[in-house]
């Protein structure tokens, strides 16, 4: 029996169509027993590294290829009989998704030729207005060989019984890919003539015949295995954005990725059909085969896997001379500049890197690198490097890097050493606001067939998924809103599961039975790409032949030219990434320090902020941080208050400690106790005393374990970072131990002192932190805490515009008035479109003022920038319709401005001032006129209304501020927290440990991080106006609590006091109610009420908090987190206590992918609060 | 308080039952006004003098008799005016009739939501909850100015005069049903227009059938479509009130000819040129009744009108004899 090569697969990276994963697809491509496979997804190439790593893993050889929509030749004079008439534009609901264009198949055939082709093709394709087209110019190609199906324009004749047309339209065909060209034969077992019918098939087969053409056979696969044609029908519904519609014609469910066997079969029916003999079906195979065989691109030759790629030296600024001379002489200028040309070791360390960069010729690199950050500088824009690029001198000469690495004892090798062959990798952080203006700037100076930005698909997760499989499955949209909303943001293959086991889900999984398919078809969505969107931070950067390696679409937005590939696949095909980050905080300071001197022309260079300044460390080591970068998060804030920072030292080993490494070896608590006196500094060995010193004796940077290494083999930095690169790995730890113990012992080291050192570099494994990085993250932690301690109005203003934080806005200003920041309302003749500062009392001159903190007008909620601009503008308004005339906001938005308050100045009460909107709004529609009843020429006349009760304008602050910005929302309900006998987060300071208290406040902020112990621990904050409880639930009392502690706003909790140290304590809830409810309890029903609620309330199981030492000891020690994923957002706590190696991830615990930039994921918490709200 | 407010307490699809129970109210006064499907408003300002019992007393009476007669039980609200004893309806409940005094209004008044005074629909109510007059109490207590900006002149005084208790109705007797309405909902969300259309043939068929039955004409047709998609602002809050479009077309000439209304019924649809959108019910109402023998008909030489229209005569006899769906189109019939 010949063998089958399924020419013709797509894979989910064909958006919403494809229902199997590239690597499944190679899996059962090997497994029923084929040798090559090709993957030809709709308009993108994005799925083709993964596909080839599963290819290599499952032993097929990968195909590569695209289905592309293909415009119609023009033929002269044009077929005015085709053109439809133009319909109607629908009222409701949107037009339909017009994919009526033929598609063809297109295979890269000729090697890297072939590939480039492809390349071209899919890029070409994108360059159309709305859905991707490839124009009939563009459609060329010398390395490719194409399948015409059933969906492609000659298969559309074919099925319309017309095969004279489908031979003039083949002749096109031909004149372009002449031999190249083939047919391609579907049967999916439908009825009729259409795609997928055997007729169409015979048809092909004989049309093909005739003209001399070679037919192949295909499946057209949609999806790995048999059953998974309802998933497709989803897909299609999702895509088209319609219902699936049984009486349209679902998915055959034939199209998936058949073994040899059944193709044979298949042929048999077609030639038969077609009226040949039985025996032309091998035949049949046979040339399908052979179009297999023909199609050669090698994964490592010809799509440039392990080859660099740097922009030319001349575009770096080296001239004519070679890259390295350039970097070399830059390097020795740098070296005078910052005036260390007098120290020797300086010099030594330079040429040391330099002959790293010219073993590996990196220095283009290095050149590119120094030419991005120097243009972004003269932009005007704050830029820092952050990364293991931070270690090297060379990046620091060239004004790269901003920290001395010689005086932070920063290595070069944990960057770059000869040993090592991978790319380097230097990230740099911008401002977040300005991020677009300096890829613009990079698209500029290179060019765009040299740089583009990287692809981040977005897949489906289970709400996602939710939300698509519901709407094509016609459900209520209310109740997919519900169903969705219920979840927490998990894996959609865990959706049944999660209905089991999820305490906050019990109700929806009472009714499950009632959706029926509903959730096996989100399971098999899981992890589906369902768009695509610009990575945040990745640029390519590429010498001229980008375009020949890369298909490049241009991104929805802003129109970048973006790369098909995510991050990964851009590493494995070895193109140059530079990673340039929008930092929030950045933006922030920036903001804060605009402000400063906009107010009080006084400049802050914040580069230059005196060290060891003692205002900003007694700032940090008060824990009230909040804001602070790097340091704000709750387990932060407990962190800093035991280690009590004085040094940026201090804030480097902080920062590093804060990570799931150390905390698994168990360094936190010794570090500490040594610091603090309360325990001897040790060392393994004498010889270690120098690295370790530092961190009395505790291993917590990278840098500590390569010298560690270094030392006690001698094997020289380079093979001591890949060592430590080797610990990761199990397999490769036991070969090291062994290699370790040898070189250790020779060197004359006593088997104590190399079993006890080995154990602590075990430990780390490769845990720990980059010293690098730490010390990158602690300049704008320490310029944060400085500006937070000397400009605290501004540090806020900045904060609240750029909004960079963990917590939502109206916390950073509840610290701002528990600071003592006045914060002065929204008033339309006073805000500006950002936050600024104003003077409050000027006391003395300059010394002592007061600075307060005005809100913007860009946080109404619904403005639109053109109208914040046009009112900040327009300043000063005399009177209401003065505002009205030269402002011209939008009904709405006058409206949300009279709620809270910000137009006051023009006198009556705030319901009056929306009645005369409204009037204006009428009579500028109406053409009326201008009759405003208007009193006194200026203030506006009251209308007898009733003004808004203080609780309604609260209520409008937060709904058109999202901020209680008049005063705290708790202020409100003083009385009833004190019936309850509810501790302040003040008061709560003195409490001691094992204490039950009441606490109550508004929710700030809620995880369920990953935990080492593999528990899940929900992780909430409470604010009170008095200060921020920090919350955590235990698994046994999440069956009580979870559902309220996600769903509410507002929480009423029970629960003991835990304390480890002066400034550091958290409640550990037993109960928690919805304060929100029982406020209207108490308000309706009176305290009886309130009894009665809290009665029924403790007949469910999980009621009793204090109930001893069995929990006592889960909340200190079993159940204790280890924080994971990047510096930025580490929210948990840090007890600790020896736990298991293993890193077990609960299933439940709430992960995010890490995201690069700090600010993706807390954007994305702000817009959605809590893991399940 | 001589005015009452009947509402029996019928099964769903008994409509048919309320003519004889309006037939109960007149055995006390002439003045009943039927409020379709299920109410009735009945004026005993003579009645009381005439059997010599206060209204309250008659109520009691009138509940005993749609009980023994007809086993319908009926929750009743007396007022002095017919707005009052629409407004006390809501507070009664089977065997206790709420009575509004005379003198008692404005306390019974004061704290009603704004929603609660007939008239007032929940587009009055939201603008006037959105000035925070959301009680009667409010509404009485702005001046007559305001609640005229807010509102409109007419609208404003009528809302004046309500909120403070003057209640200017009366009882209508015979007042007819000004309308006529059908719908004809999907199981799932319905893109097909084949299926649309079908369900507007068969809804304006219904229409003209019942048009027909009265001795109707109806001078205008409004089509309204119901979609799946709720508005955006209103996902968060429990549930919300689906979107839908509603577009009215004036007819050429009235009528209560099947042809005709599928016809305008037809234009109404083509012209929302739906594609995308999720239907989930497709309305059809039908307004400006007149008697039939009002209506004007334009003749034509065509003969094609002429035998449609004596050929819908007879298929509505075959109706009457053999049940609604004796006769209907071929569309439908599959």
């Amino acid at each position: 029996m010949p063998g089958f090569t399924h020419l013709h697969t797509v894979s989910g990276f064909s958006l919403r169509y494809g229902a199997s994963h590239p690597e499944r697809l190679a899996e059962r491509a090997s497994g029923r027993g084929m040798d090559a496979l090709a993957l030809t997804d709709r308009d993108s190439l994005a799925g083709s590294v993964r596909f080839a790593k599963a290819c290599a893993k499952a032993g097929v050889r990968p195909l590569f290829g695209a289905e592309l929509a293909v415009a119609a030749p023009a033929t002269p004079g044009g077929d005015a009989s085709v053109r439809r008439e133009r319909r109607r534009t629908p009222v409701r609901g949107g037009a339909f998704i017009d994919e009526s264009t033929p598609r063809v198949t297109f295979l890269a055939r000729d090697g890297a030729r072939g590939w480039a082709d492809l390349c071209r093709l899919v890029s070409a394709a994108h360059t159309q207005e709305g859905l991707p087209l490839l124009s009939w110019d563009a459609n060329h190609a010398d390395g490719l060989t194409v399948l015409l199906g059933p969906d492609s324009d000659v298969g559309r004749a074919l099925a319309a019984g017309r095969p004279d047309r489908a031979a003039r339209l083949l002749a096109s065909w031909r004149e372009v890919y002449g031999d190249a060209l083939r047919l391609e034969a579907v049967w999916h077992g439908r009825k009729g003539t259409g795609p997928g019918s055997l007729r169409l098939a015979a048809r092909t087969l004989g049309f093909a015949a005739e003209h001399h053409v070679r037919p192949v056979l295909s499946n057209a696969v949609r999806y790995a295995d048999p059953g998974l044609g309802p998933v497709a029908d989803v897909l299609d519904a999702a895509r088209r954005l319609v219902p699936v519609d049984p009486a349209k014609g679902l998915d055959s469910g034939e199209a998936w990725l058949k073994d040899p066997g059944a193709m044979l079969k298949t042929a048999e029916r077609i030639v038969e059909a077609a009226g040949f003999r039985r025996e032309a079906a091998p035949r049949l195979l046979e040339q399908t085969q052979a179009t297999a065989a023909e199609c050669l691109v090698d994964p490592e030759d010809d799509l440039g896997m392990g080859s660099v790629h740097f922009p030319e030296p001349h575009l770096v600024g080296a001239g004519r001379r070679t890259a390295q001379r350039a970097l070399a002489s830059r390097a020795a200028a740098g070296m005078v500049l910052r005036g260390y040309a007098g120290r020797r070791k300086y010099w030594e360390r330079m040429h040391h890197e330099l002959d790293i960069i010219a073993h590996h010729g990196f220095a283009s690199y290095f050149l590119t690198v120094s030419q991005v950050v120097d243009d972004v500088r003269d932009m005007g824009i704050r830029v820092a490097a952050r990364g293991s690029g931070a270690g090297s001198l060379v990046n620091h000469l060239l004004g790269i890097a901003h920290a001395d690495p010689v005086e932070h004892g920063l290595l070069m090798e944990r960057f770059l050493s000869k040993e090592r062959v991978v790319l380097p990798d230097i990230d740099i952080d911008v401002e977040s606001a300005r991020r677009l203006e300096v890829y613009r700037a990079i698209i500029g100076r290179f060019g765009t067939e040299r740089v583009a930005t990287v692809a981040m698909p977005e897949t489906y997760r289970v709400r996602h998924a939710i939300r698509d499989v519901g709407a094509a499955l016609s459900m209520d949209p209310a109740e997919i809103d519900r169903v969705a909303k219920s979840f927490p943001h998990i894996r959609a293959r865990d959706a049944r599961a999660a209905l089991e086991e999820l305490p906050e889900l019990r109700e929806l999984a009472g009714e499950k039975e009632k959706y029926g398919r509903l959730w096996e078809l989100v399971e098999a969505l899981d992890a589906l790409p369902r768009g695509i969107a610009m990575h945040p931070c990745g640029v390519l950067l590429s010498d001229a032949s980008l375009l020949t390696r890369t298909p490049v679409m241009p991104t929805s937005g802003e129109g970048f030219p973006m790369a098909q590939f995510d991050k990964d696949d851009v590493e494995d095909l070895g193109l140059l990434k530079l990673d340039v980050l929008g930092v929030r905080m950045q933006s922030a300071m920036a903001h804060a320090v605009t402000e400063v001197e906009r107010a009080t022309g006084e400049r802050i260079d914040l580069d230059a902020v005196p060290e060891g300044d003692p205002a900003t460390y007694g700032l940090i080591r008060s824990t009230e941080t909040l804001g602070c970068f790097q340091i704000e998060s709750p387990g932060q804030r407990d962190l800093v208050g035991r280690l009590q920072p004085a040094t940026f030292h201090d804030l480097v080993v902080d920062i590093s400690l804060f990570r799931p490494g150390p905390v698994a070896a168990d360094m936190v608590r010794p570090f500490i106790e040594a610091r603090h006196g309360r325990a001897p500094v040790r060392y393994p060995h004498p010889d270690l005393e120098e690295p370790l010193k530092g961190t009395y004796g505790v291993v917590v940077f990278h840098e500590q374990v390569i010298d560690i290494v270094s030392i006690m083999t001698g094997c020289g930095r380079g093979e001591a970072d890949r060592v430590r690169r080797g610990l990761s790995d199990p397999e490769s730890q036991g070969r090291i131990k062994v290699w370790f113990a040898q070189h250790a012992a020779a060197r004359g080291y006593d088997a104590e002192t190399i079993h006890r050192t080995w154990e602590i570099v075990e430990a780390f494994g490769s845990y720990g932190f980059c010293k690098a990085h730490a010390v990158a993250f602690a300049v704008p932690t320490y310029q944060s805490a400085w500006l937070k301690a000397h400009h605290p109005a501004a540090f806020y203003a900045g904060l609240l515009t750029h909004d960079p934080g963990m917590y939502p806005k109206r916390l950073l200003l509840a610290d701002a008035r528990r600071r003592g920041v006045p914060v002065l309302p929204l008033d339309v003749n006073k805000s500006g479109v950002a936050h600024r500062i104003e003077l409050v009392s000027d006391s003395s001159g300059g010394k002592g003022a007061t600075w307060g903190l005005r809100l913007a007008l860009s946080d109404v909620h619904g403005i639109s920038e053109a109208e914040a601009a046009r009112i900040a503008e327009g300043q000063p308004y005399a009177s209401l319709l003065d505002f009205w005339e030269r402002a011209r906001p939008s009904r709405p938005l006058a409206g949300r401005l009279a709620q809270v308050g910000a137009l006051d100045a023009f006198g009556a009460n705030r319901r009056d001032l929306q009645l005369h909107l409204t009037e204006l709004h009428r009579g500028a529609r109406g053409g009326r006129g201008d009759q405003l009843p208007l009193s006194g020429g200026r203030s506006t006349a009251p209308a007898g209304l009733p003004d808004l009760t203080p609780s309604e304008k609260l209520s409008a602050e937060l709904g058109v501020l999202s901020m209680d910005a008049s005063r705290h929302l708790m202020d409100d309900h003083g009385t009833f927290l004190e019936e309850l006998g509810v501790v302040s987060a003040r008061r709560l300071r003195e409490a001691r440990h094992g204490d039950t208290v009441l606490v109550a406040g508004a929710k700030a902020a809620t995880q369920t991080p990953p935990i080492r112990s593999g528990k899940r621990v929900i992780f909430s904050t409470l604010d009170d106006g008095t200060g921020l409880v920090d919350l955590a639930f235990f698994d046994d009392s999440h069956d009580a609590c979870a559902h309220t502690v996600f769903h509410s706003w507002l929480l009423l909790v029970r629960g003991v006091v835990q304390r480890r140290g002066p400034r550091s304590l958290s409640v550990v809830g037993s109960a928690a109610w919805n304060l929100a409810d029982l406020l209207e309890v108490r308000r309706e029903e009176g305290l009886e009420g309130v009894a009665s609620r809290l009665a029924a309330a403790e007949g469910s199981p999980g009621g009793d908090p204090g109930d001893g030492p069995a929990r006592r000891r889960l909340a200190g020690s079993d159940g204790r987190p280890a924080p994971a994923g990047s510096a930025a957002r580490d929210p948990m706590e840090d007890r600790t206590i020896r736990m298991p190696t293993g890193y077990e991830m609960h299933p439940w615990a709430d992960l995010r992918p890490a995201g690069e930039g700090p600010a993706v994921g807390r954007k994305l918490w702000h817009q959605s609060p809590g893991s399940a709200g | 308080m001589t005015i009452l407010c009947v509402r029996f307490q019928l099964p769903p699809m008994y409509e048919a039952a309320l003519p004889g129970l309006l037939g109960l109210l007149e055995e006390f006064t002439p003045v009943v006004q039927a409020l379709p499907p299920d109410g009735a408003l009945a004026d005993l300002r003579g009645a009381e003098r005439y059997f010599g019992r206060t209204a309250l007393e008659l109520a009691s009476v009138i509940r005993v008799r749609a009980l023994a007669l007809h086993g319908v039980d009926c929750v009743i609200g007396a007022g002095p005016g017919p707005m009052l004893a629409r407004m006390a309806l809501r507070d009664a409940r089977p065997g206790l009739t709420r009575a509004v005094a005379e003198d008692e209004v404005r306390e019974f008044l004061v704290d009603k939501p704004v929603v609660a005074l007939p008239g007032v629909g929940t587009r009055t109510a939201r603008t006037l909850c959105e000035y925070g007059l959301d009680t009667l109490g409010r509404v009485a207590a702005a001046p007559l100015s305001t609640l005229q900006r807010l509102v409109g002149a007419r609208a404003g005084r009528e809302l004046h005069e309500k909120a403070n208790g003057v209640d200017r109705g009366r009882v209508v007797p015979n007042a007819v049903s000004r309308s006529l309405a059908t719908e004809r909902p999907f199981t799932r969300d319905e893109l097909d227009p084949g299926r649309h259309r079908r369900a507007l043939l068969s809804a304006a068929g219904e229409l003209g059938a019942r048009l027909r039955a009265l001795d109707k004409v109806c001078r205008s047709l409004t089509l309204t479509v119901r979609y799946a998609d709720i508005p955006h602002s209103r996902l968060r809050s429990s549930g919300g009130t689906p979107i839908a479009t509603t577009r009215t077309r004036t007819l050429a000439e009235p009528t209560a000819h099947s042809a005709a209304l599928t016809e305008a019924a037809y234009g109404l649809y083509e012209a929302l040129g739906l594609q995308r959108a999720r239907v989930r019910a497709i309305a059809l109402r039908a307004e400006g009744l007149d008697p039939a023998e009002r209506a004007s008909h334009q003749l034509t030489f065509d003969p094609v009108d002429e035998k449609v229209r004596r050929l819908e005569e007879v298929a509505d006899r075959a109706r009457a004899k053999f049940g609604p769906r004796a006769v209907m189109p071929g569309s439908l019939a599959a």
